[in-house]
C-alpha cells in the first residue's frame, strides 16, 4: 500500500502537552497510514496515546509537530476555527459515553450536525429519517436520551456522526460502556458503515473482541507503534 | 447557529434555577426602572416648577430661598409702575406678590394633630403668572379661607377626607376655612396650601411679603433686573423662575447620586449573583459544549446560544419587573422636601428598564461562557 493513496497519513507526528513545568509526550515521531475504506482498531495499555491520537486524526487536537493529511488536506495545518469548519463535514466522533444532548429528542440530536450545512428544512428532516433509519431507530426519533437503552443512545451518537455524510469516523470505545449483545450490535452497524457506505473508521478499544470486527488492529505503546497484525477478517 | 429553540429548552432545563434568576435580575430591573422613575419625577417637578417667563424678584442674599426672603410690600406697585411689557390679561398686570411661609398645620383638637407644611399668600394674580393653577373644586381662597392642593394631603400624610373643602383647619392660632382644591400638575405648587395674602401676613406676623413673581410680555428679564438694580434702597434681586428651580434642582443632586450610588451598588451584587449562578450552571454543561464544537459549532456560535438564554431569561425578568412597576408604582405619590410627585412608569423608563436588563444579561453571561468554553477539546471532551 503506497502512502500516496493512504486517506489517513501521519508522518513524524509528535504531541506534546505540558503539565505545570513537566512535558508530557503522549505521541513521539507517529507514522502512520490508513487506505480508504478500512476498519482500524487501535488498542494499547492506558496511557499509551489511543485518545490522543484519535483525536489529533479527528481534528479534535492540533500535533505539536508532523504532519497529519486526511482525505488529502493536512490537518496539522489548519486554524482552530478552520479546523472546526473542517469536522463539521469531513468527521464524526463517536463517544464512549455518547455525549448526546439530554434535552434534544434523538431526533434532534441527530440533526444538530446538519444545523450547520446550507440544506433545506426538509432536506435536512430527509438526511434525519433516513441516518435513523440505517441504526435502526427511525421508531425512535422522538425519544429523548433518558428515555433510551445504552445501545439505544450509542446509535443515536452513531446516527448524528454519520447524518452530515463524513468520510471518516472516529471512536473511542465505542463499546466500553455496552453490555455484550448490544456491543455486538454496534460493532456489526460499525462494519456495515465501511462495507456498505464505503467508510473509513479508526475505532480505540481495550476489548479484543471488539478488535476483532476490525480489518486492521494497531497496538500502541508509550507513543509508538508497535506491531500491526492484519487480522484480514472478512464478513461472510 | 443553534436554533433559539435549543437556547429556550435550556432555560427550561432547571425550572428552579430558571426562577431564581428571572426573580432575581426582575428585582433589580424593578430597582433600575423606580430609581429611573424617582429621578425623573423629582426633575420633572423642579423643570416644571419654573418657567422660563416667569421672574422672581426677592430680597437679595435670599436668592436660594424664597421662604427666608422679606421685601417690602410696596414693592409690586412700585415695580408695575416702573417695568413695562409684563404680561397683561383683561387689564390685569401679571405681578403676583407672595408670602411663601413653613409653619405647622393643625387639624384636628389633640396636638399630635399638627405637621409642618408649605403655605403660600396670594392674591388672585397669583392666577395670572401661575396659569398651570387650575381649580378643580371649590373656590380661590377669601379672607379667612385656604385652598389645598392636590397632593398636599399626600405630603402631610392624611387622607384626603382631612382637607375636604369646608373643613376648619388652624395655621398657627388662626382657624380658616377650605375653600377648594387646586391642581397644578407636575409642579411643587400641587403639595402646598394657598391663602389669602393678608390672612398670612397676620399669622407669620410680618409687614413684608417674600417675593414679587411677575410674567414677562415684551420686557425682558434686563428690564426687571434694571429695576432691582435701580432701586437700589429696596435690597431686591431678581432671578428667572426657571433658574430658581435648576438651582434647586442641583441642591437635589447629591440625593439623586445617592438613589444611583445605591442602586449601583444593589445591582452590582445582583450581577455577582447571578454569575456566581451562571457559573454553576455552565460548568454543568462543558462537556456538552466541547461535543457540540467536536460536531462543528464554533465557540462563538455557543457563546451567542448561552447568551440567548441569559437574553431570554432577562426579558423575562423585565416582563415581571414591568408588572410590578405598573401595578404597584406607577401614579404612586412620592412626598419630597419641597415638593411632592407622582411616580409615572413611562414607556421610557420601561424601555430603560429592558436595556439595563440586557446589559446586565450581557454583563453576567460573558465571563461564565468563556470559562465554560474556554478548556482545550480533549480535556473538556473527557470531563464528567
Ligand atoms: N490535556 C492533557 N494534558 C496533559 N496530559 C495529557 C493530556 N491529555 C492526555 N495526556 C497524557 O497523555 C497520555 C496519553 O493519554 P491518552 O488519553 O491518549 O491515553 P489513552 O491511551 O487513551 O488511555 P486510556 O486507555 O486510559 O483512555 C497520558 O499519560 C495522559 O496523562
Ligand atoms: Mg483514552
Amino acid at each position: 500500500m503506497s502512502s500516496y493513496e493512504s486517506f489517513i497519513r501521519c508522518r513524524g507526528v509528535t504531541k506534546t502537552y505540558h503539565k505545570g513545568n513537566t512535558p508530557v509526550t503522549p505521541l513521539s515521531a507517529l507514522d502512520l497510514d490508513v487506505p480508504r475504506g478500512t476498519f482500524l482498531a487501535l488498542m494499547g495499555p492506558s496511557g499509551s496515546g489511543k485518545t490522543t491520537l484519535l483525536n489529533l486524526i479527528a481534528g479534535i487536537d492540533s500535533p505539536t509537530s508532523g504532519s497529519l493529511h486526511v482525505g488529502g488536506v493536512d490537518i496539522a495545518k489548519l486554524k482552530r476555527g478552520q479546523l472546526t469548519k473542517w469536522r463539521a463535514s469531513h468527521v464524526g466522533y463517536i463517544f464512549q459515553l455518547y455525549h448526546l444532548v439530554p434535552i434534544l429528542s434523538a431526533f434532534e440530536n441527530v440533526e444538530l450536525p446538519l444545523l450547520l450545512a446550507p440544506l433545506s428544512r426538509k432536506e435536512r428532516h430527509r438526511q434525519v429519517q433516513v441516518a435513523l433509519e440505517l441504526v435502526g431507530l427511525g421508531d425512535r426519533s422522538d425519544h429523548r436520551p433518558s428515555e433510551l437503552s445504552g445501545g439505544q443512545e450509542q446509535r443515536v451518537a452513531i446516527a448524528r456522526a454519520i447524518v452530515a455524510n463524513p468520510a471518516l469516523l472516529v471512536a473511542d470505545e465505542p463499546t466500553g460502556d455496552l453490555d455484550r449483545e448490544s456491543a455486538t450490535q454496534i460493532l456489526n452497524l460499525l462494519r456495515e458503515l465501511v462495507r456498505e457506505h464505503g467508510k473509513t473508521i479508526v475505532m480505540v478499544t481495550h476489548d479484543p473482541r471488539a478488535a476483532a470486527a476490525a480489518d486492521t488492529v494497531l497496538h500502541l505503546e508509550k507513543g509508538r507503534l508497535v506491531e500491526a497484525a492484519d487480522l484480514n477478517m472478512q464478513a461472510a | 447557529m443553534l436554533p433559539l429553540s435549543y437556547a429556550v429548552r435550556n432555560l427550561f432545563r432547571v425550572p428552579a434555577r430558571l426562577l431564581q434568576i428571572v426573580l432575581g435580575g426582575g428585582l433589580v430591573i424593578l430597582l433600575l426602572m423606580l430609581a429611573a422613575a424617582l429621578s425623573e419625577g423629582m426633575d420633572g417637578v423642579l423643570r416644571s416648577s419654573g418657567s422660563e417667563k416667569n421672574i422672581i424678584v426677592l430680597g437679595t442674599g435670599s436668592e436660594e430661598s424664597v421662604e427666608r426672603s422679606e421685601i417690602k410690600a410696596s414693592v409690586p406697585s412700585e415695580l408695575e409702575a416702573a417695568v413695562s411689557g409684563l404680561e397683561e390679561v383683561l387689564g390685569r398686570v401679571a405681578v403676583s406678590p407672595e408670602i411663601h411661609y413653613n409653619g405647622l398645620l393643625t387639624l384636628g383638637d389633640g396636638p399630635g394633630d399638627s405637621r409642618q407644611a408649605l403655605f403660600r399668600g396670594v392674591t388672585p394674580a397669583a392666577l395670572l403668572v401661575h396659569p398651570e393653577v387650575r381649580l378643580v373644586e371649590g373656590t380661590f381662597p377669601r379672607a379667612g379661607e385656604i385652598m389645598v392642593g392636590r397632593l398636599a394631603a399626600h405630603r402631610l400624610g392624611v387622607g384626603e377626607a382631612a382637607l375636604k373643602p369646608g373643613t376648619q383647619v388652624k395655621v398657627g392660632s388662626t382657624t380658616l376655612r377650605i375653600s377648594g382644591i387646586f391642581q397644578a400638575p407636575g409642579t411643587v405648587m400641587e403639595a402646598e396650601l394657598w391663602a389669602d395674602l393678608n390672612d398670612l401676613r397676620a399669622i407669620g406676623q410680618r409687614d413684608t411679603i417674600s417675593c414679587v413673581v411677575v410674567r414677562l410680555d415684551s420686557a425682558t428679564f434686563d428690564d426687571v433686573e434694571v429695576f432691582t438694580l435701580q432701586r437700589l434702597d429696596l435690597e431686591l434681586a431678581a432671578i428667572r423662575e426657571s433658574d430658581y428651580y435648576a438651582k434647586l434642582a442641583a441642591f437635589y443632586t447629591p440625593l439623586r447620586i445617592m438613589t444611583w450610588v445605591t442602586a449601583g451598588l444593589v445591582v452590582a451584587g445582583a450581577v455577582f449573583g447571578g454569575m456566581n449562578t451562571l457559573y454553576a450552571a455552565f460548568a454543568s454543561r462543558v462537556r456538552e459544549m466541547a461535543t457540540l464544537q467536536a460536531v462543528g459549532y464554533s465557540r462563538k456560535a455557543l457563546a451567542f446560544s448561552l447568551l440567548q438564554e441569559s437574553l431570554l431569561a432577562s426579558l423575562l425578568g423585565s416582563l415581571f419587573a414591568a408588572v410590578i412597576a405598573l401595578a404597584f408604582a406607577d401614579g404612586l405619590s412620592v412626598p419630597f422636601s419641597i415638593g411632592t410627585f407622582l411616580l409615572r412608569i413611562t414607556p421610557g423608563i420601561l424601555g430603560l428598564g429592558v436595556l439595563g436588563g440586557l446589559t446586565l444579561a450581557i454583563i453576567g453571561t460573558l465571563p461564565p461562557a468563556w470559562t465554560c468554553l474556554r478548556p482545550e477539546l480533549p480535556a473538556a471532551l473527557r470531563s464528567a
